[in-house]
């Protein structure tokens, strides 16, 4: 098990350097010369050839790209992203925060997600074919398809407004500031992944033990606890698998219910084109990201050593 | 496990449920939730950005949040400059020395005296960063300040210069902040607290979330009667519709950009529901779209181009339709009853017959039905960029947009955050971007000062013919004591900028408040940045 | 052609295609379809309801509302469609060689693709967007940048599947180019697989497409698109609730008709790599296509 955690750490290393890099290079994909955006930015008048060649020299922007990568990835190590044009402030400042609120509205959904999935999945392998089956993926099915935005919009008229029982926006409300930006996630992506956790189940069903147990006469119920014993595994899987995957697509959530967090903080960046915050936020949540995948990896060999071998 | 089915089902039965009953009984729902808020006499009002960086001497804060914080030596009302931090002063024979008596007993938020001597600090402390303040004309006056005794500074100038008071009595940058936040004896470096002298004290802030300002007690003209006042960031629109009708927020007003957050229609359905009330200030600045005549090699920095675009904008409609009959179409850059404005121009009717005849006079050929104009080869396609947490001013865009795109000019529409199309103003980056005059205390004097500012519509009318007339006019009719003089002057420099279109009007702005219905005592100050919620009670 | 007969025996999901073929129809029609120019402002006709001629009703501006999701279509499923074929296209490219040439073209290859897969597709995008601006353009190069790695991932696996089979290896030894052996052996094989991880991709594209004209980062006024659109309707949904059907149920409908059309082309092509290949959702991209992560 060691082995396989240090190898699987050791692939993301080489990942992660290159994963920095391409984030690096995002800032030259622009088609505007950043030493005259700096100038641009701090608003400063008459801007000459002069001037933006003295400013390429003060960024080391006349260095070769190497180098300037490797002070760069240097100082984003100790979190010194630059100052924000806008506000001036320390980018880390304002993206610090704002990650630690993405992650706990990831982290929330994700477990959300994790138990909604697997109660459906059990509950649907367990009728399959049967009406409660087809009702429930019907009903993911259609829920899956709706713009999340569209149906944010519909439950906050509904549980906030009509019926006065939660926020509208913001994180200020405690647990209940949670449950509607939570909800329209977990709705999205449950409606998905307890797919995986109603095949698994279906699969158990087949398997040997439960057939042996079967015919040795084991009550009904043990069986069922032995297959959603099994198929918990996957539950762990999907978890670590959606982890990372909804902490990069709250975009569109964060922004209708005004959570402070990544996904709100880089569209507003994007719209004031401050773009050291933009290139901060790509390699902060790729960085996770590379992370939570490892992580994820390494617990499911854990849970299941036939992974192990496999890389 | 049935429930979590059920659970599901609730949902889609919920989300059609309030596709088909929306609109009716929202308001009636949403009934008391505003008053809730007020039992405890606190105002929350929406703002679509962070109060942010609130040093006094810089321009990165949200100024009404400033205005609540800080206060200036004098303040502009509509009876002319009053006295504030100052209590008198006195101006020399030759206006060169101004010397002020300052109020006795005031103290900053963190308990430091004020006096003379943190005076002259706060007014030093501005000078020391004179590159930022090029605008305001004063800064570039200032020859020393000097502590005479405790209470009385004396301010002196290089040359006579009229507008001084007003130009002190501005939110900033000549405000005072208590000189044990300074940072390196000065502020152009950041400060490391916000205590001002003002009415309300900053308590707690959130970046990017919310800002939370206190009654301040020892406040000189007696402590004011809302005790809390919070600044929530949300976004424009229905997010903020929400969070007004649900009670969350009490308060929204038109914020510093002239921007609305959400839209007449709305503010009717709040006003309707009995929660809360409108209130809206007389007309203070223009709306309008600014042409970056200066710009190397857009179309926009032909005349004719400005000129057509002015023909094409239906600015009826735009106040009858867009903002629902609540703003007055504009003729020109200011309205008659702003200071010196009171001239004749020639008014641009809309009318696109004559827009288009225009463009093509000046050599744009149309092309086959609807397509672009062309020039030389040149396509006639230029880029507006709106703020988008305004969405009367997308609305607008899109409208101006398609008429004219009826004369054949290509208009790309492009959604920005205010601080982007500042920083686009000041850089010359754009084609016409939406602006509005600074409002009853800045007009003309500062809008116009701000014609020859880098930061501000240098870009817009440097293409000028006469530009360098322009300037030498503007510069000559700050000093120039000469009442006479200075009309004659205002007059032909707003005469030049209206000939050559380079502010294309729209509407006539004002400050719109929608407030809980048993808030009294809303007033407008004579700038459209800050509102005087030191005068607000709950009945 | 037996994919597209086997899926036809399944009658529901027959109908899903005939109405994605219709839509796209309407689309490249639109001009012909459409009952008024989308972008004709009639500030007259603002939220004008639903008339004869106008049958959805008029917008904030008194634009056909009908029209605009007729010209809708191209933005919101015609691009995307493109958007997707270029991705695929390119990971066809990047998967065919990897999986045929192995050894170190395989190598660094997959390398890249890891790199590519180690960011967020919505984390890309936004970054994309950050620095080439606002726009639909961007969206797609953004989308297309993005996705091929996923694509190439899957494409590769199934590559190497058929490289090994034995007329392949027949064909080699007789001597056949290896560009021919794949387009004339290899190709053929895979592309159901290319059908099935393509078609459950295009469900979530358009959501995230609409989603970002939403945010006000994606196509720009005038033109129409089903995102935009709804958001502009969000703004008045209290007073006109009615404006947010029509887009909103567009989305549904196409975005249903597209998953499920995905999941039949699955059953169809081997019900028993149902269970697992229905991992390789869109959005799990980067966890499904990695080897030893099969869940079931």
């Amino acid at each position: 098990m060691l082995h396989y955690i240090g190898n699987r750490l050791l692939i993301a290393v080489p990942l992660l350097v290159a994963v920095s890099f391409v984030a690096f290079l995002l800032s030259s994909l622009s088609p505007s010369d950043p030493a005259e955006v700096v100038l641009h930015a701090q608003g400063v008048p008459g801007i000459t050839e002069g001037l933006i060649a003295e400013t390429r020299a003060a960024l080391g922007m006349d260095r070769p790209l190497l180098m300037r990568y490797g002070d760069w990835l240097l100082s984003a190590v100790r979190f010194d992203f630059g100052d924000s044009y806008i506000t001036g402030k320390p980018v880390w400042s304002l993206l610090g925060p704002a990650f630690l609120h993405t992650l706990t509205l990831t982290l929330v959904s994700a477990a959300v997600i994790m138990a909604l999935s697997v109660v459906l999945g059990v509950v649907c392998a367990l009728h399959e074919g049967k009406p409660t089956d087809r009702a429930v993926r019907g009903l993911a099915f259609l829920l899956t398809a709706m713009p999340p935005y569209w149906l944010a919009a519909l439950l906050v008229w509904f549980f906030s407004v009509k019926l006065d029982l939660l926020p509208t926006n913001g994180m200020d409300d405690g647990y209940r500031s949670f449950i509607l930006p939570v909800a329209v996630l977990a709705i999205g992506y449950a409606g998905i992944y307890f797919r995986n956790i109603r095949s698994a189940m279906l699969g158990n069903l087949n398997e040997d033990y439960v057939l042996y147990g079967r015919a040795s006469g084991l009550p009904e119920r043990k069986i069922t606890l032995r297959i959603l014993r099994n198929s918990l595994q996957v539950a762990v899987s999907v978890f670590g698998m959606a982890v990372p995957i909804i902490l990069g697509s709250t975009v569109v959530v964060e922004n209708l219910f005004a959570w402070p967090g990544l996904g709100t903080l880089s569209v507003k960046s994007i719209l004031s084109r401050d773009f050291p915050i933009i290139q901060a936020y790509v390699l902060v949540l790729a960085v996770a990201f590379v992370a939570f995948n490892t992580l994820s990896d390494i617990v499911n060999a854990a849970l299941n050593p036939k992974l192990r071998r496999e890389r | 496990m049935n429930k979590s089915i059920l659970f599901l089902l609730s949902i889609l039965i919920v989300a059609v449920l309030a596709l088909a009953g929306c609109g009716n009984d929202a308001k009636n729902d949403a009934k008391n939730n505003a008053n809730g808020e007020a039992s405890d006499k606190a105002l929350v009002y929406a703002t679509s950005k962070d109060i942010n960086d609130m040093n006094p001497h810089l321009y990165a804060g949200s100024i009404p949040a400033q205005g609540m914080v800080f206060e200036s030596l004098v303040e502009n009302t509509k009876d002319g400059i009053k006295p504030s931090l100052a209590e008198s002063w006195d101006i020399s024979e030759d206006g060169k020395t101004y010397t002020f008596h300052l109020r006795q007993g005031v103290v900053f938020h963190d308990g430091a005296p004020f006096d003379a001597e943190a005076a002259k600090l706060n007014i030093d402390a501005v000078q020391a960063n004179a590159s930022k303040h090029a605008w305001i004309k004063l800064s570039t006056k200032i020859v020393s300040v000097d502590v005479v005794d405790t209470y009385t500074i004396k301010l002196a100038l290089s040359e006579p210069y009229y507008p001084t008071l007003l130009e002190l009595a501005m939110t900033r940058p000549y405000a005072f902040l208590s000189p044990r936040d300074f940072k390196n004896g000065g502020t152009k470096d950041g400060v490391i607290g916000y205590h001002g002298t003002g009415p309300y004290q900053l308590a707690e802030h959130q970046a990017e979330q919310y800002a939370t300002f206190t009654s301040n007690e020892h406040y000189w003209n007696g402590a004011p009667k809302i005790k809390r006042i919070t600044a929530k960031v949300l976004p424009a629109g229905e997010t903020t519709f929400l969070a007004l009708q649900k009670g969350e927020v009490n308060f929204i007003f038109t914020d510093d950009r002239g921007a609305d957050s959400i839209d007449v229609a709305s503010m009717t359905q709040l006003t309707d529901s009995g929660d809360y009330r409108l209130v809206r200030s007389e007309p203070m600045n223009t709306k309008m779209l600014a042409a970056n005549s200066g710009s190397a090699n857009s179309p926009i920095r032909e005349r004719a181009v400005r000129e057509a675009i002015w023909y094409s904008v239906d600015r009826e409609t735009i106040g009858r339709d867009i903002f629902g009959g609540t703003e007055k179409p504009a003729d020109a850059l200011f309205s008659p009853n702003v200071n010196y404005a009171d001239i004749e121009l020639p008014k641009r009717a809309y009318d696109p017959e004559k827009a288009a005849t225009m463009l093509t006079d000046a050599g744009w050929i149309a092309g086959k039905d609807g397509e672009v104009r062309t020039k030389n080869g040149v396509k006639l396609n230029l880029k507006l960029y709106y703020d988008a947490n305004s969405p009367s001013q997308k609305t607008q865009a899109e409208f101006i947009q398609s008429t004219v795109g009826e004369i054949g000019v290509g208009l790309a529409l492009v959604g920005e955050a205010s601080a982007s199309i500042a920083s686009r103003r000041a850089s010359g980056d754009y084609d016409l971007l939406f602006n509005q005059t600074w409002g009853l205390a800045y007009d003309p004097l500062s809008t116009i000062a701000a014609f020859t500012s880098e930061a501000a519509y240098l870009h817009t009318t440097e293409g000028m013919a006469n530009a360098q007339d322009l300037y030498a006019k503007i510069d000559a009719v700050t000093v120039s004591a000469d009442e006479t003089a200075r009309r004659s002057l205002y007059g032909e420099i707003l005469k030049s900028v209206h000939d050559e279109a380079v502010f294309i009007p729209l509407t006539h702005g004002n400050v719109t408040v929608v407030a809980p219905r048993d808030l009294q005592g809303i007033a407008f100050k004579q700038t459209q940045y800050e509102l005087p919620f030191e005068q607000m009670y709950f009945e | 052609m037996k994919l597209l007969r086997q899926l036809c025996r399944d009658r529901f999901a027959a109908l899903c295609l005939c109405f994605l073929t219709l839509v796209a129809a309407a689309g490249l029609l639109a001009p012909l379809l459409a009952p008024h120019d989308p972008t004709a402002v009639q500030m007259a006709l603002r939220y004008a309801p639903p008339s004869a001629s106008y049958w959805l009703g008029n917008d904030h501006l008194g634009r056909c509302v009908l029209s605009r999701i007729l010209y809708g279509i191209r933005p919101s499923f015609l691009w995307v469609l493109v958007a997707l074929a270029l991705s695929v296209a390119i990971g066809a490219v990047v998967g065919f060689l990897a999986g045929y040439c192995r050894g170190w073209t395989d190598a660094v290859l997959m390398r890249i693709c890891d790199v590519m897969l180690s960011f967020p597709g919505y984390v890309m995008t936004l970054a994309v967007i950050g620095i080439l601006g606002v726009g639909l353009d961007n969206i797609l190069i953004a989308f297309a940048l993005m996705k091929w790695a996923w694509f190439a991932r899957v494409i590769r696996t199934s590559v190497m599947q058929f490289a090994d089979a034995d007329y392949v290896k027949f064909s080699r030894t007789l001597g056949v180019g290896h560009v021919r052996i794949m387009f004339k052996h290899i190709l053929p094989v895979a592309l159901p697989d290319i059908a099935v991880i393509s078609s459950s991709a295009f469900g979530s594209m358009i959501l995230q497409i609409s989603g970002f004209s939403f945010l006000g980062l994606g196509i720009q006024a005038p033109n129409a698109e089903w995102g935009m659109m709804l958001s502009e309707a969000r703004s008045v949904m209290f007073s006109r609730p009615e404006l947010m059907l029509a887009p909103g149920v567009a989305i549904v409908l196409v975005v249903s008709a597209v998953n499920f059309l995905s999941d039949a082309l699955q059953t169809a092509l081997d019900p028993k790599l149902f269970a697992s290949r229905r991992e390789t959702r869109p959005g799990l991209a980067a966890a499904a296509a990695r080897p030893g992560r099969e869940v079931a």
